[in-house]
């Protein structure tokens, strides 16, 4: 059976993911941060914290059997006018969203590439294609994933191990909270907001990006690498 | 639920026999469109897809026989490996009467129908060489480029009811993939080392026509093997 280790589990996108690889076949390691309750086999680290990384995926790997499929999830958000954001929270914000990634992609790949079959999904989010205002360290981190993943894709190829991001658009978690707040917006009103300005008429669902990802990690999706796959409803074309 | 069809162009071909055959196993019934002289395992709904009269039969009756069309598969294509100087006006008017015609053609017919009975996706096949350029097919680039173009506007034009998307296959083993992207210095240069199958752009096109891409429309998804990125 193949082991999975979604970051960033505890909700929304991160928890669908892990719920759905479990439901089809694969074994999951569940991350989030250390004191977060998760379901199922519990990972804990905070990503941003690469010894803390090396660690939790040593220890997934002695419990569960070495990681095949990396779903690089957890990710943390600030919004706000950019010279209000202190700089500390701008390095959190990337050291998570890009830090995180890369740590627990440099532990996991060697394990791949020795099984000769790995898969690498990294979450991006449409913000990190065409930026957003009030939400620049956040896009600036999930622009870097896509960069991150490409540049990964280009290396770990040959060794059988494909490498690629989602970039969704509004995806109805609770994340959105902080998007209302920012806003000065009820919940209710925010997702409104972000329908009507989508093609497709709603926000998305965390499943809808969960099935992006099991689609990714499936043996048919073999000779994709280094893309970009968007579930945004069309807002992002 | 009502049995599903789906209508696909160039079923005959590599690529679309084994979308044919995904949309199949994923329990819908399929309209292989294909030329005359070409033989598909199924049902036949005969149309060089450049005629839009022809194609505006085939829809029809496909129609009348198997039920309401909700996915839509355009594959029907051909390539022609010459230089700018060698492309005739001739060339130049069937590789985009085939290609962005044969998917116009489709599309203008379904697309509506479909947004009007409130449900419908689409998958037009595009090729990793409108994203990247080649050296010795413009027309091919020029008219697989026009399908994306026409892919993200009806995306827009159909929403919400229908989803609009494209794969842009990068070299797929078939029949119609020629040496130039079978040679071991070329195949070196991809970062999977590898063709892709017709199998994998089937998944892809499945996955987008299917529920589980329900909140894809308007993009372009690549399985290329590395070679754009």
């Amino acid at each position: 059976m193949r082991v999975a280790l979604v970051t960033g589990a505890a909700g929304g996108i991160g928890r669908a993911t892990a719920d759905l690889l479990e439901q089809r076949g694969w074994t999951v390691a569940r991350n989030d941060l250390p004191g977060v309750a998760v379901t199922g086999h519990a990972a804990p680290a905070d990503v941003s914290q690469p010894l803390a990384v090396n660690a939790m995926v040593q220890r997934v790997s002695d419990e569960l059997g070495p990681v095949s499929l990396l779903v690089a999830n957890a990710a943390r958000m600030v919004m706000g006018p950019v010279e209000q954001v202190p700089e500390s929270e701008f390095w959190r914000v990337v050291d998570t969203n890009l830090g995180g990634y890369f740590a627990c992609a440099r532990a996991c790949a060697p394990a791949m590439a020795q099984a000769g079959w790995g898969r690498i999904v990294a979450l991006s989010s449409e913000w990190g294609q065409v930026g957003w205002s009030r939400a620049t360290a956040y896009s600036a981190s999930k622009a870097g994933v896509i960069s991150l993943t490409k540049a990964l894709a280009r290396q770990l190829g040959p060794a059988g191990i494909t490498v690629n991001a989602i970039a969704p658009g509004v995806i109805d978690t609770p994340q959105l909270e902080v998007d209302a707040a920012d806003l000065g917006r009820s919940l209710d009103e925010t997702k409104r907001l972000y329908a009507s300005a989508t093609p497709l008429g709603r926000v998305g669902r965390p499943e809808e990006v969960a099935a992006t990802v099991v689609f990714l990690a499936s043996e048919q999706a073999g000779s994709l690498t280094g893309q970009v796959l968007a579930p945004n409803g069309g807002t992002t074309l | 639920m009502s049995e599903r069809v789906a209508f696909v162009t160039g079923a005959a071909g590599g690529i679309g026999g084994a979308v044919a055959g995904a949309l199949e196993e994923r329990g819908h019934v399929v309209a292989h469109n294909h030329l005359p002289g070409e033989s598909v395992p199924g049902y036949s709904a005969l149309a060089d897809v450049s005629d839009a009269a022809a194609v505006g039969r085939a829809i029809e009756r496909a129609e009348a026989d198997l039920g309401e069309i909700d996915v839509l598969v355009n594959c029907a294509g051909f390539v022609q490996e010459i230089e700018l100087h060698e492309i005739t006006d001739a060339d130049w008017r069937r590789m985009l009467a085939v290609h962005l015609g044969g998917t116009y053609h489709t599309c203008r017919l379904l697309g509506p129908r479909m947004r009007d009975r409130g449900r419908g996706a689409i998958v037009n096949l595009s090729s990793e060489l409108a994203l990247a350029g080649s050296d010795v097919m413009a027309h091919y680039c020029a008219a697989k480029g026009a399908i994306i173009g026409l892919t993200k506007a009806l995306a827009k034009e159909l929403a919400p009811a229908v989803r609009v998307n494209s794969v842009a296959p990068g070299p797929t083993d078939t029949a119609l993939l020629t040496d130039l992207w079978r040679a071991p210095d070329y195949l070196a240069t991809l970062p999977l080392r590898r063709l892709s199958t017709a199998t994998e752009i089937a998944a892809a096109v499945a996955f987008l026509a299917s529920d589980e891409g329900s909140f894809f429309t308007g993009q372009v998804v690549s399985p290329n093997s590395g070679t754009v990125i």
